[in-house]
Order: structure tokens, then sequence, then C-alpha cells
């Protein structure tokens, strides 16, 4: 924080007392912020990098410096690009799901009536379950031995009797997407409702007395008023999924064969699974970081240039 | 908003923050290697509080052993469960902070890992000064031996048994009192139940997505056999043999039979492993004896009967299992060895073991306990103490076991999907195995 | 202008099937919680043995409640004093560095927290936070930092810079305005702030599992202890009351709470 007060002291002080009392207040009340990050965040940062670079065992500890080659390893496991690729297959439709359904929920229940009211409860309740409790919930409905799902889709004849959906990489897939959209999509209702809420009536108004119909209505005034939500939410959505974790962590585990394992699942396996090698899982934790700041660097710049 | 800075940002400021004095941070292996100079023979029993990590499958166990000792010693130990998935995230946290308990218990096929690591004290002196030692299990004390030192002590002790339902084989019009006593009667029997046809009632069971539980299914035929699955040293694996060949078709076999093989073996992780045969709809399938105790005690209450034999090999005549479990080591970051030694030196008393183990109706690791303090029991428990007195049984032994074998998706596990499920090339497999034990 | 009644009969089922699938699952938990279940407690009849057997494990359901209370109220504490005042500076005042504050308050979002724990443990040790209930409440906050104090910016942004204009004239220092004049006209995007984190530190269980010992264990992280107890056997009995149990405090929040974060949220919006 040197640098910071030297700035300071540079500022003639008659000139713009106004000023330099805006940064001194506007640094007094982010002081607790900055002092959370610094401790909390970039020390640890910091001794992530180190550790990146260095050969750094989970039991053994560090062994001294290594650069490049965690970041090597990485880049040559086997179960590196296909986990990439499984990790934005799962975003995307993820992302796709939440979104369109999150708005078409929060059109449903915008106006507030009584059975509305009732609806945004039953879509809100799930947000109110932790991610991991909702996996295991979700792990019990699925489990072939006490839970409904695999007995009510053999009754269906759409799997064999006593199965689980867990048991194919596909399969098992979209049973993780369904605990998410399960457990997320009464929370980005809420954020649309929110964007909705936003967007005056009398634009509505004036629209239907030119004798727009309700689809013209939406694509023409709906959509381009909610950009900014909607982009608000698919970083949110984005960044969440690419880091997807406790879900697959307590469904899958990265199974069956390693079918449904998301970037992070990999840091984790490296780190205290397959490798213990806190070294590979620090060298992949740093690429997925740089990979999400281009990631949302791109969707914010979207953003910008389009609400102009 | 720019990500830009945020990129910039981030790279000042870890560079600002680098002069954080970060010299502690390091933490490193070798930094608290406990002495174990000077310890008596018994240990010190002085009332010190010492901490005993163990894994929450084997909390019954554990709680009986240390109920026992908290009871008659002034030491007193203090037992912390670890979620099984993350004993080694825990053990590895606490090892870079120097902030291992004292005492540490662990799968043994993680053990050579750990011991390598530096992870335990020393205590080839105290272990070979013990009398008894060559009544103990000896695959838990191998398995904590490197380069000629000693680390650990068996603490439970679990090996494979093939287990059968009664009810279903009488139904099934079989010898209930007849377990399979090679891998083509075990396959008969299997299909002789998955032919009743009955809901939800398959002949075997297997967990597909478990390298853990499939080695301990599924190595000791080959072992019976007389065929290896590693080399000595454990860098290569040698599982391309006829043996582990007519198991795996064996299986394949029934995964191709009408309920052959119960429903969700192909996906099953291995944390549901024994519920499907402990619910009675299995026939026969190779189960960890620690998991016997319950199935006796829900048959005296009325539950199906069940029997009890040796794992097969695929001829008839021989036998084997898999010596699992955990053992224990005082570790690296103990300050109070000595205490610590009382303890492990007390576990490994015959009248110990009678007392938390043989009593308690789970397996002692003290061959001379199982010989005399088990007379009252039930023969089934008789049985599966005759696996271990016969020394047919073994523990594999690789630094690198667990990624090759045990962790999720790990090559054996695919190999196993391969050739049960598909159509595996048992040699490319096996390489694969190799390529993981050898780049350690 | 009106939908015929079929049309609106129609609708009304149709969004009635879409709450129910959304319900259904938290029904299904609740009801198998107390059924009969072989391999849990409960194999006969119904009752609450799988709830007896939650709350006599290892050193008993008060211990872990009282943890994850402790916890819950760090990071609730933290989160709101932290992300009021620094949303404060953050819409309020010009100058140098805050929108790099804001920017980096924003990354933390995008780090993989799985592999921030063992560099957490190891600094933790160091100043003197490892094993005890504030430290992880406090990383807890961490994570709570970005979408809260965006919330909370945002919710300052909303309101007219002349009102506490007027207050500075009449006398009152930035603080004083910031309590007496912004502080009541937030509270709703504060609440709301509470809330998140208190769902997130009642719920959190890898944080608690690497950052504390078993006696400072919070209730997830024993439940997801207990799921594991035999080998190879998962007690679903006691599984599902530790989801319910998990479930109902923040259930009864989060529906007690609607209005306030129903408006804490829009006042976050405005500025998208």
């Amino acid at each position: 924080m040197s640098s910071v007060s030297k700035s300071a002291a540079a500022v003639p002080e008659h000139k713009s007392t106004a000023k330099a009392q805006a940064f001194r207040r506007g640094i007094m009340y982010a002081l607790p912020d900055w002092v959370m990050i610094i401790v909390l965040f970039f020390v640890p940062i910091v001794l992530l990098v180190i550790m990146a670079c260095s050969r750094w065992s989970l039991l053994g500890g560090n062994r001294g410096t290594n650069f490049p080659d965690n970041f090597v390893k990485v880049f040559q496991h086997k179960l590196f690009w296909p986990s990439i690729g499984f990790t934005l297959e799962y975003t995307v439709i993820v992302t796709i799901f939440l979104l369109v359904l999150g708005l078409g929920m929060a059109l449903i229940v915008q106006e507030s009536t009584k059975w509305n009211n009732v609806l945004r409860t039953c879509f809100l309740l799930p947000s109110a379950t932790g991610l991991a409790s909702a996996s295991l919930l979700f792990y019990a409905l699925y489990s072939p031995q006490v839970g409904p799902v695999t007995k009510m889709l053999s009754a269906l004849g759409l799997m064999q009797d006593g199965g689980s959906v867990l048991a194919t990489g596909q399969s098992a897939l979209w049973a993780t997407i369904i605990v998410i959209v399960w457990r997320f999509s009464g929370y980005y209702m809420l954020l649309m409702m929110i964007g909705l809420q936003a967007i005056p009536g009398d634009l509505y108004e004036a629209a239907r007395m030119d004798g727009a119909g309700t689809w013209r209505i939406f694509r023409s005034i709906t959509l381009p008023l909610m950009k900014p939500t909607i982009v608000m939410c698919l970083v949110y959505c984005v960044t969440g999924s690419i880091l997807a974790f406790d879900q697959f962590f307590i469904l899958t585990k990265g199974g069956p064969n390693n079918s449904t394992m998301t970037v992070v699942q990999l840091i984790y396996n490296f780190a205290f699974d397959s490798k213990k090698d806190l070294g590979m899982a620090a060298a992949l934790s740093l690429i997925v970081l740089i990979a999400l700041v281009i990631i949302n660097s791109i969707q914010m710049r979207g953003m910008r240039d389009n609400t102009k | 908003m720019s990500f830009n800075k945020v990129t910039r940002a981030l790279a000042g400021i870890a560079a600002a923050a680098m002069l954080i004095p970060l010299a502690a941070c390091g933490g490193s292996g070798s930094s608290g290697t406990a002495s174990t100079e000077g310890i008596p023979a018994k240990g010190t029993d002085d009332g010190t509080e010492i901490t005993l990590w163990t894994r929450s499958p084997l909390e019954r166990q554990a709680k009986n052993v240390v109920e026992a000792y908290n009871k008659s010693h002034k030491n007193q130990v203090k037992l912390e469960i670890i979620p099984n998935d993350d004993m080694e995230g825990k053990v590895g946290g606490a090892s870079q902070t120097d902030s291992l308990p004292d005492l540490l218990a662990g799968d043994v096929v993680r053990i050579p890992y750990w011991s390598s690591e530096g992870i335990f004290a020393d205590l080839t002196k105290q272990i070979d000064g013990l009398d008894n030692l060559k009544d103990l299990q000896q695959g838990h004390i191998e398995a904590g031996t490197v380069d000629g030192a000693k680390h650990t002590l068996p603490f439970i002790t679990d090996v494979s048994v093939m287990v059968w339902n009664k009810n279903l084989y009488k139904e099934a019009g079989l010898d209930p009192e007849q377990g399979p006593k090679s891998i083509d009667e075990f396959v008969e029997q299997a299909k002789k139940v998955a032919a009743l046809n009955k809901t939800d009632v398959a002949g075997s069971y297997l967990a597909g997505q478990s390298g853990g539980a499939l080695v301990f299914d599924l190595f000791p035929s080959v072992w019976a056999d007389g065929e290896s699955v590693m080399n000595d040293d454990g860098t290569e694996a040698t599982l391309n043999n006829d043996s582990m060949k007519a198991v795996l078709d064996a299986y394949k076999e029934l995964a191709n039979t009408t309920n052959g093989l119960g429903a969700g073996s192909k996906e099953e992780t291995g944390a549901t492993w024994t519920a499907p045969f402990a619910n009675g709809k299995i026939g026969v399938m190779p189960y960890p004896n620690t998991a016997t105790t319950a199935l006796f005690e829900a048959e005296k209450d009325g539950g199906f009967e069940v029997g009890v034999a040796p794992i097969p090999g695929t001829k008839e005549g021989s036998s084997s299992t898999f010596l699992g479990g955990d053992a224990m080591g005082i570790s690296k970051d103990s300050k109070h060895v000595a205490q610590a030694w009382n303890f492990l030196y007390w576990l490994m008393q015959s009248d110990t073991q009678k007392e938390v183990f043989a009593d308690q109706g789970d397996t002692a690791s003290n061959v001379e306990t199982l010989k005399t303090a088990y007379n009252d029991a039930d023969p089934r428990v008789q049985t599966i103490n005759s696996v271990i007195i016969d020394g047919n049984g073994k523990t594999p032994k690789s630094p690198a076991f667990n990624e090759a074998f045990n962790a999720a998706g790990s090559p054996w596990q695919l190999l196993v999907q391969n050739a049960v499920w598909g159509n595996g090339d048992l040699k490319s497999d096996n390489q694969a195995v190799t390529d993981v034990l050898s780049a350690q | 202008m009106t939908t015929p009644l079929w049309k609106r009969v129609i609708a009304r089922v149709l969004e009635g099937l879409l709450a129910l699938i959304f319900i259904s699952p938290l029904i299904w938990v609740v009801v198998c919680s107390f059924s009969p279940q072989p391999g849990s407690a409960q194999s006969k009849g119904w009752g609450v043995a799988n709830y007896l057997t939650l709350f006599g494990y290892q050193e008993g359901l008060p211990k872990y409640l009282f943890n994850s209370i402790v916890v819950s109220l760090v990071a609730v504490v933290f989160s709101v004093v932290v992300c009021t005042l620094a949303g404060y500076s953050f819409s309020r005042f010009d100058y140098p560095g805050r929108n790099l504050g804001f920017m980096v308050t924003l990354s933390i979002l995008m780090v993989p927290y799985a592999s921030l724990l063992i560099p957490l443990m190891v600094w933790f040790k160091d100043i003197g936070l490892n094993d005890t209930l504030l430290g992880v409440g406090l990383v807890i906050t961490l994570f709570q930092l970005p979408m809260s104090t965006f919330i909370m910016r945002n919710a300052f942004d909303a309101i007219p810079k002349d009102m506490e204009e007027a207050a500075m004239v009449d006398g009152c220092n930035s603080f004083q305005a910031l309590f007496k004049i912004l502080v009541p006209v937030v509270k709703p995007s504060m609440v709301t702030v509470g809330l998140l984190a208190f769902l997130e530190a009642w719920n959190n269980f890898m944080i608690p599992l690497y950052l504390s010992s078993s006696a400072k264990s919070t209730l997830p992280l024993a439940m997801v202890n207990m799921r594991q107890q035999t080998m190879g056997v998962i007690d679903y009995g006691a599984t599902e009351a530790g989801v319910v149990v998990l479930l109902i405090p923040c259930a009864i929040l989060f529906l007690a709470l609607q209005k306030y974060y129903v408006k804490g949220f829009m006042a976050g919006a405005v500025k998208g």
C-alpha cells in the first residue's frame, strides 16, 4: 500500500482537498475488503503460483523449483483435453437450460398474484438447499436401491430394470444437469424477474396499441431490454459451470470410466487421488484461472458493445 | 467493465504479495521427523492425550479399540474419523502443515506410498523388539517397510472371502452348505440363482467402478493359482495371465447372462457395493469380512442365512485372500512418540487382540489369537480366520498402487470394464497399468 | 383481450405440474427420512430413528449445530459489514484504484476453490487461524465477496446522490450519512447478502473438511462422514435425515425473508 499513500501525498492539497478526501474515504471503506482479499486470496494465490512451479507432492512437500515441468505434465495428461471438452459441453448445456428456464419461469410468475406467489415459492425452494445436500438428495433419488427414478424410468421402458441413470457417461451428464437445473433455475428466475420488472410498463402498452403480438413484443422489447441482465446471468452461469465440482464429486466422481471428468474434478484428482501432486494441480488451477479471465472478458466486451 | 485490468492487477499485486514473508509457508516433509530414540520397550503411560486418525468405514472397530485402551490406561486416545474419500487430502494437508496426529491408520494399499514419502516415524527397533513379532499379520508390516526400515503394524485386518445366500441357494436347488470351490463352480452357482428369475435378485455382484473393491474381489483367485498381479518391486503389472483372463471371462459370462450380475454392477463406485448382498438380493460374491459381522447379526434377527468360504482359484483345491484393512504407524509429527508406542505395544498383545477384536466378533491381527481365541465363535468366523492363518493371502505393494488400481478411473478399473462389459485387449490394458506403475 | 378459459386452465395445469416437479424431491426426502428402509436405523415402521442416529453421531448433533451456527454467524457478519462498506466505497467515491478494487473482488469468482484449500491450510497455520471456526467462516466469506459486493455496489448506485449530500450539509460525516441515511435504504440488499452468506456457510462441507478437525466440524461435514460408516454401504436413511435437518433453517429463512431479497436483488440489478 505504500505506493498508494505516496500518490496521495503528491496531490497538491489546496487544489483538490475534495479529491483527497474522496480518496481517503474511499480507501477507508474499501479497506476491510482489501484486507480480506490480500490475506485470504492473494497470499494463497502466490503460494499456488509457487506450487505450480515446484516439485511439490501432497505428502512430501516442496522439493524445489521445476518450472515448467508441471505445466508440460498437465498438457500431456491423457485426461486433460477430454476434461476440457466435457466441461465445455456441460457448460453450454447448463447455461442454455438455466437461462431459458430462468427467463421462461420469470415470464410466467412476474405478475404478482396469489397463484404466482405459490409458483414462485415452489420454484425458489430448491435454491435454499446447499449444492452438496442437493447432490446427496439426488444421489439417493437416482440410487437403484432406494430411489424412485430407476423404477419410474424402467416402468416407462426407458431403461433396463434396476439399472442406474449414472451408468453411462451421457446419462450421468444429464442426471447431473437435472440436479443443477433443479437447484439453480429458481435463482436465475429471480435474477431475470428483477430485470423484467425494470422494463417500463408503458413500453409494452405502446407496443400493444400498435398491434404487436406476444411473440413480437418479446422479441423487440423484452429481449433487447433484458440484455444486461441476461449477460450478467451468462457470466455467472458460465463461470459457475466451468468451475463445477461438488455435484460431480458427489454424484459421479468423474465416472463412469472418466467420462464425466470436469476440469476442477481433474484438479482434485491430481492433488488428492491419482497423482498426489500439488504442483500439477496448482498448474492446472492457474490454467483454468487464466482461461476464465479470457472467457469472461470476451463476454463482458460483448455486453458493452451491444448496450451502447 | 474490463477484465484486462483484472489480469494486470492480479499480476501486479501477486508480485507485491511475494514480498510478504513466505519462508514459513514452504512446508516440507522432512521437518518434523519424530525421534524414536530411547523409548521404553512398552512405551510410556503417563496420562498424555494422544490423537489417532482413522477412516470412516472402520469407525466401529476403531472405537472399540480406543475405548478399551482409555479404560485401562492413564494415556487417553482421542479418535478422529476422516471420510474415506478425503483421507488422502486430509493427511496431505496435515503433512504440509506438520500437524499429523500421533497415530495414523490408513488403508494398507496406501501405506507403501505414505511410508516412502516419510509420513511415519521409523519404528524398526521397536517392532523388531516385539516378543510376538512372528505372530503378527506380516502383510501390514511389510507394507510399511521401506529399505528395510519398518514403520507400521497391523491395526484392523480385512480379508476378502466368498459369501453366498443359503436361502437363495435352496430355492435354486443348490446345496446350501457348499460354496464354490473353483471359479467355474462360482459361475455355475451364480447362474442357477440368476435362473430363479426373481425380481431384483441376481447371481453375483461386482463393483465395476471401484478399483479398490475389484482388486479385493478378483486378485485372490489369481494368487490362488500361483500367478501374480505385479512384479516384486511393484513397478510392472503382470495381469496378462491365464488366471486373470479366466476370472474376467467368468464375470463376462455372468454379465451376459440375464440377472447374472446385479443391477448397477457396471457403475457401482464402491459406495454401496456390499448393500445388494446384505439386502438378500445376490446369490454369491466375494465380500469383505469386516462387513460379514453385520450379516451374521442380521441372520440372528431373522435375516437370510449366509455361507462363507475362501475365494477359490480357477482350479479346485486352492484358495487365497486379499489381506486388506488398515495398518497403523506413529506419524513424523508426533510429539508423544513413547506414549503412542505404548498404545501400539498394547494393541499387539494377544490379550488385547482377544478383548478388542475376538470378543467383538472382529478379526484379530495376531495369528496366535486367531488360533486360540475363537473356539466358541461361529464356525464361519473360523473359516474367515483360517484364510489369514494359512498364509496364502497377499497384500500387493507398490508406491503407485493407488493411481494404478484404486483411484477413480484407474487403468485397472478400465481394464476390468473393458474385459467384463466390453471387448478388452488384456495385453494393452495391462500395459496401461504398467505405464502408471513404472512412472514412479 | 382476455385469454379463453380453456387456455388459462391448461396454463394453470402445466404451471402446477412444473411447480410440482420442483417441489417433489423435497417432499420425497422428507417422507423418506421417516419411512422404513432396509439398511438404515429406521428399518421397520415409520419413526424418527434416522434422526436419532444423526443426533447421537460422534460428538452429537448439538455440537455440530453449534459449530455450524458459529461459522454461519461469522460468515454473515463479515459478509454484510465488509460488502456494505466496500459497496459504499466502490459506488460513492471516485478515486484511483476504485475500479481495480472492484475488479479484483469479482475475480475471486474465477478461482476454483478446491485448489486454494491447501495453500490456505499452510497459510492459516502460520497466522494461527488453523482449526478455528473463525478461520472457516472467513474463508467462506471470501467466496461470498464477489456476488455480495456486486449487489451492494449496485444497491448504492441506485440511491440518488443528493440524499446523503443533504445529510452532509446538515453536518453529518460520511460515516454518519452511511449509517443514518443510506443503510435503511439498502437494508433489503444487506439482508440478501446475509442470507446468501448464511446459505453458503450452513451448507458448505469442503472448506470445513480441510480447515478444521472433527471437534470443530460443521453439520454437513458430519453428515458426509456418517454416510459411509460401514464399508460399502450408504446409510440412506441418515443421509436423508441430514438433508432435511440442513434444509429446514434454510427454507424457513428463505421464505421468511422473501420480500427482502426480491427487493434486494432488484436494487442490485438496476445497473446490471
